[in-house]
C-alpha cells in the first residue's frame, strides 16, 4: 500500500471513529479526500450476522470482494460503531474451506456431485418416506439465522404443500421461553420497548445476561447512558462473575434456579411494603395460577397442558406469603436486607427502571416462569410501555425475532402470532397461501428436542438442517449424533457454507450462500426489521437457501407455492398480509431497502417505539393510555402470574458436587463455524477452557492452565483451567463456553426442558470435576 | 496493511491517562481525546492478527470499558 493511501485510509478511519463518537466537528479530513480515499470501494448497508442487537454495517466491495467494514453511521442501533466481531465480518466469508459443491456420501466418503443429482436424491427420499411413512416422516430444521425469505419458505412448503407440522427452528433452544411468557402475559410476542429504553432510564436490572459480552453494543449504550447521568445504577445479578459484573454498580451473587424464588421476594416486599401501583392494576391487570410440579420434559414424547386459572389480588398475595425475605435469602444466598433494597428500588417511584435478560431466564426448565416474573415486577409498579421503563428481553440470534418468531417457523406455528391449532388460523393462512385449508395439520409434532428424539427412535427418516450445528448444539448431544447415524432409511441433509460438526454426520451436504452473499432481511430484538441487497457473488457452485427450498418444493410438485418471479420482494409482500391490521404490521418492501430497519408495527409508514402505549402504538386511541390489546380473551389487560419456585431437574450432589453453566464469549459466535474459520480470532481464543473457582481448584489440586476432566451423567470433557479469564466462576460452579468444535461441552449438558416453551436448560447441570 | 478507526469509552475522569497508555502501543494512534471522555484513534499493523492482538490489548488497559470499531479497511491483505 502506497503512502499516501495509507495516509488517507488512516484520515479516513479517524474521521468514521470522529464521527461515530458524535465529534464530527473535529473531523481532520476535507470532503474531497474523502472521496479520494475510498476510490474504487462501492458501499451497501447490511445489519450485522451475530448477534440479536442487529448493528447495522456498511460494506466496502471492490473487484467483487468485501475489503472494507465500518460501522453504519446512520443505523440508529449502533450510530456508526460496531463491536469487536465487527473486524471479522467480511473474513469469515473467505476461509479456506468454504464449501463450493453438493456432496454424497457413497461407500462411506463424501463424494461431489451436481446440484441436479445432489436434489434428484433428496427429493427422492422425501417422496419415498412421504410415501412409505406419511408426511410426519420427514422434516426441516431450520434457524433463527436463516433470513425471513428462506424461513418463509420452508414454512410455506412443510406445512402449505408437504402437509407437516415437523419444522423447528434452533431458536427453540434460545428464545422459546421469551416467547412463551410473552404469550402467556400479553397474548403477543416480542417486546413492548426500544433500545432508547438503555438511553432513556436510569435503573438497570440485569438478570443473567452478561452483556458485556453478549450484546456488547447494547451494553455500551447503557454505559453512555451512565457516563452522561451519574444517577444511572447497574445492578448485575449472576451465578458468575463477568465483564459486565466489573462494570456494574452492584453484582449480586445468587444459587442457580433461585431467580425464581428471588423475584417472587422482591414481589413479596412490594406487595408487603405496599408499593405496588394500584390504580395500574385495577386498570391494566389480571392475575392467575398454573399448574405446579409440571415436569422436566426429560421422558420422549413429554406432554405438557397447563391450566390456567383467573385469581383475585388476595390469592396473589397469599401465593407470595412464603417468599418473606429471609427465606428466600436461606435459599439463594442474597441476604434479606439486600432483597428488600432492591425490591424498593424497583419500585422506587422516582426511578425509571428496566430488566434485561436473555438465556439465564430462557435456557432454564422454568423458563417461561421465569419471563412472567420479570414482568410482574413491572406489572406491578406499572414501570411498563413508557420510554426507558420496560421490562426487555434480549434476543441472541439477529433473527430469532424476524425469522422464527414473527413468521412462525415452529411446529405449532403460523404467522404473526398464528397457531396450527386455531381453525380460524389455519383458514387465513390457506386464503393467503391459495390451498385448501385441510392441507394444514391442526395438530403440532415435535420441539426441537423432541424432533431429534424423533430421528434417533425412527419416527423421523429425512431431517433438512439448514443455517444451523445442532449436532454441536444440542444438548445430551451424544444421544442425537448417535441418532442421526443409525441408517435404517434415515437420511440427513445439511445446507451451510463451511464443514462442521453437523455436516460431518450428513448423508448430502449443500453449499450455501453467506451473508451478503444473497439478498436478505432480518429482525433484530427491538422489532426492527432491516433489508440487504446481495453484494457479492457466493463462491464457488454454491447457492442460497431459498432457491435450495423452492427446488425441493419444485421437484416434490409443489412448484405451484413459489410462482415468484423476483422471490425475495414477492414473498415479503405475501408474508406481510399475514401481520396487516393485527398489531404486527409491516411495511411495503421498498420501505426497508431505503431505512435503516423500521421497528413494527408499521402504519401509513410510521413505526412504533412502544406497543400498547398511547401517543406511540396507532392501535392506541388517544385517552386510552395503555391498552394490552391482544390479550381480547383478558379484556386488554395483562396477566401477574402466580408461578412458584421449583428446583431444577438434576442438582449438585454427592457424586457429581459442582454446577455447570454454559455460555458464550465476546470473540466467538455460537458454534464457532464462522468465526473459528478467521485464523487471527481463533488464534486470539483458540480452544474452549473450563473457568472455576481458586478455592476449588486448590482443593482438586489443579494450577492455572491445568488440565481438569469433567463428567456429568451424559458426557465426559477434559480442558484446561482458567483461574485468570474475564469470567470468574462462584465457589461450586464451573462454567465452559460452547463455541469449541474439538471440546463439545454439550455432551454435558442435560435435555431438560420447560415443559411450556419446549427450551432446555443448558445454564444448569450436575458434574464431577478432577485434575486430569 | 489493515487500517481500522476505533473509539476507546473510559471510566470517568480516567481518558487522559488511558490515552497516555494506548498512544504508546506500538501501531495505536490517538487523533482525538473527546470532552465526554471517549478516545479516537487509529490502529494499524501488518496483518489482522496483528491487530487482532493490538485492539484485545486495547480492552484490558486500566480503565477502559468498551472497544468499538468504527472503520476497518483491508484491502491489501491476502486472505
Amino acid at each position: 500500500m502506497s503512502l499516501s493511501r495509507r495516509d488517507f485510509l488512516k484520515a479516513t478511519a479517524a474521521a468514521a471513529a470522529f464521527a461515530a463518537a458524535g465529534a464530527a466537528t473535529v473531523n481532520p479530513l476535507r470532503p474531497d479526500d474523502a472521496e479520494a480515499a475510498e476510490g474504487g470501494i462501492t458501499w451497501g448497508k447490511a445489519p450485522c450476522r451475530f448477534c440479536g442487537t442487529g448493528c447495522g454495517v456498511l460494506v466496502g466491495v471492490k473487484n467483487g470482494r468485501v475489503v472494507a467494514t465500518k460501522g453504519d453511521p446512520q443505523a440508529p442501533v449502533n450510530k456508526g460503531l460496531n463491536c469487536i466481531k465487527g473486524y471479522f465480518l467480511s473474513k469469515i466469508l473467505y476461509g479456506k474451506d468454504r464449501l463450493t459443491k453438493p456432496l454424497i456420501r457413497k461407500g462411506g466418503k463424501m463424494v461431489e456431485a451436481s446440484w441436479d443429482e445432489a436434489m434428484t436424491l433428496i427429493a427422492s427420499k422425501y417422496q419415498e418416506s412421504i410415501a412409505k411413512h406419511g408426511p410426519d416422516s420427514v422434516a426441516i430444521y431450520g434457524s433463527g439465522q436463516w433470513t425471513i425469505f428462506e424461513g418463509y419458505a420452508a414454512l410455506k412448503l412443510f406445512k402449505g404443500g408437504i402437509g407437516t407440522n415437523n419444522i423447528e427452528p434452533n431458536a427453540r433452544l434460545c428464545m422459546a421461553s421469551a416467547v412463551t411468557g410473552f404469550m402467556t402475559t400479553f397474548a403477543s410476542d416480542e417486546p413492548m420497548g426500544c433500545y432508547d429504553d438503555l438511553d432513556l432510564g436510569d435503573t438497570y436490572f440485569l438478570w443473567g445476561a452478561n452483556m458485556a459480552e453478549a450484546h456488547p453494543v447494547l451494553f455500551s449504550r447503557m454505559i453512555d447512558n451512565r457516563l452522561r447521568n451519574p444517577r444511572v445504577k447497574i445492578i448485575d445479578f449472576g451465578t458468575r462473575r463477568t465483564r459486565t459484573s466489573q462494570m456494574a454498580d452492584q453484582y449480586i451473587r445468587f444459587n442457580p434456579q433461585t431467580d425464581l424464588a428471588l423475584m417472587n421476594a422482591l414481589a413479596h416486599v412490594i406487595v408487603r411494603d405496599k408499593l405496588y401501583d394500584e390504580k395500574f392494576l385495577k386498570d391494566h391487570v389480571v392475575f392467575k395460577k398454573g399448574k405446579e410440579k409440571i415436569g422436566y420434559g426429560l421422558e420422549d414424547k413429554f406432554k405438557f397442558a397447563d391450566e390456567p386459572k383467573l385469581i383475585s389480588f388476595d390469592d396473589y398475595q397469599a401465593f407470595l406469603k412464603p417468599y418473606t425475605p429471609e427465606y428466600v435469602a436461606g435459599l439463594s444466598g442474597v441476604p434479606a436486607a439486600k432483597i428488600v433494597e432492591l425490591a424498593h428500588l424497583y419500585a422506587d417511584k422516582s426511578r425509571k427502571v428496566n430488566s434485561l435478560w436473555t438465556m439465564g431466564f430462557n435456557q432454564h426448565t422454568r423458563g417461561t416462569w421465569a419471563n412472567n416474573l420479570a414482568y410482574n415486577l413491572h406489572l406491578l409498579t406499572g414501570k411498563i410501555c413508557r420510554p426507558g421503563e420496560n421490562p426487555m428481553s434480549l434476543t441472541g440470534q439477529p433473527s430469532a425475532c424476524g425469522t422464527a418468531r414473527e413468521v412462525g417457523t415452529f411446529t405449532h406455528r403460523l404467522p404473526a402470532d398464528m397457531v396450527v391449532a386455531n381453525p380460524e388460523h389455519r383458514a387465513k393462512t390457506a386464503r393467503i397461501w391459495g390451498i385448501d385449508p385441510a392441507k394444514i395439520p391442526a395438530k403440532p409434532t415435535y420441539n426441537a428436542v423432541e424432533m431429534f428424539r424423533a430421528l434417533d427412535r425412527g419416527d423421523i427418516k429425512v431431517v433438512w438442517i439448514q443455517v444451523t450445528n445442532p449436532f454441536q448444539s444440542l444438548p445430551n448431544l451424544n444421544r442425537y449424533r448417535k441418532g442421526a447415524r443409525k441408517g435404517d432409511g434415515r437420511f440427513v441433509i445439511v445446507s451451510d457454507i463451511y464443514p462442521t460438526r453437523s455436516t460431518e454426520l450428513a448423508d448430502v451436504i449443500l453449499p450455501s450462500a453467506g451473508w451478503i452473499e444473497k439478498e436478505g432481511a432480518f429482525g433484530n430484538a427491538e422489532r426492527r426489521t432491516q433489508q440487504w441487497f446481495k453484494l457479492v457473488n457466493p463462491p464457488g457452485e454454491a447457492r442460497n437457501d431459498l432457491w435450495q427450498t423452492m427446488e425441493l418444493a419444485r421437484r416434490l410438485g409443489h412448484g405451484n407455492l413459489f410462482p415468484y418471479k423476483y422471490p425475495e420482494k414477492e414473498i415479503w409482500e405475501e408474508y406481510r398480509k399475514f401481520g396487516e391490521g393485527q398489531g404486527k404490521d409491516l411495511a411495503p418492501y421498498e420501505a426497508y431497502t431505503k431505512a435503516r430497519g423500521l421497528r413494527w408495527p408499521v402504519v401509513n409508514g410510521k413505526e412504533t417505539r412502544y406497543r400498547y402505549a398511547e401517543e406511540y402504538d396507532p392501535y392506541v386511541k388517544p385517552g386510552e393510555g395503555i391498552r394490552f390489546y391482544k390479550n381480547k380473551a383478558d379484556h386488554n389487560k395483562a396477566v401477574i402470574w402466580a408461578r412458584p419456585y421449583e428446583p431444577a431437574p438434576e442438582v449438585p450432589d454427592k457424586k457429581y458436587p459442582f454446577w455447570l453453566c454454559t455460555g458464550r464469549v465476546l470473540e466467538h459466535w455460537h458454534t464457532g463455524t464462522m468465526t473459528g474459520r478467521v485464523p487471527e480470532l481463533k488464534r486470539a481464543y483458540p480452544a474452549a477452557v473450563c473457568e472455576m473457582h481458586p478455592d476449588d481448584a486448590r482443593r482438586l489440586g489443579v494450577k492455572h492452565l491445568g488440565k481438569v476432566r469433567l463428567t456429568s451423567r451424559r458426557g465426559t470433557i477434559v480442558l484446561n483451567l482458567d483461574l485468570n479469564g474475564r469470567g470468574k466462576a462462584e465457589k461450586g460452579n464451573v462454567f465452559v463456553a460452547f463455541f469449541d468444535e474439538n471440546k463439545m461441552i454439550n455432551e454435558l449438558c442435560i435435555d431438560a426442558y420447560c415443559p411450556i416453551s419446549g427450551e432446555p436448560d443448558y445454564k444448569k447441570c450436575a458434574v464431577r470435576v478432577e485434575k486430569a | 496493511m489493515p487500517v481500522s478507526g476505533v473509539v476507546v469509552t473510559c471510566f470517568s475522569g480516567s481518558s487522559a491517562e488511558v490515552a497516555e497508555r494506548v498512544g504508546a502501543f506500538d501501531g495505536v494512534e490517538v487523533h482525538g481525546v473527546l470532552p465526554d471522555g471517549q478516545i479516537v484513534a487509529v490502529v494499524e499493523a501488518d496483518t489482522v492478527q496483528g491487530e487482532v492482538d493490538l485492539v484485545s490489548r486495547l480492552h484490558e488497559v486500566d480503565g477502559v470499558i468498551a472497544v468499538r470499531l468504527a472503520y476497518h479497511n483491508f484491502e491489501d491483505v491476502e486472505s
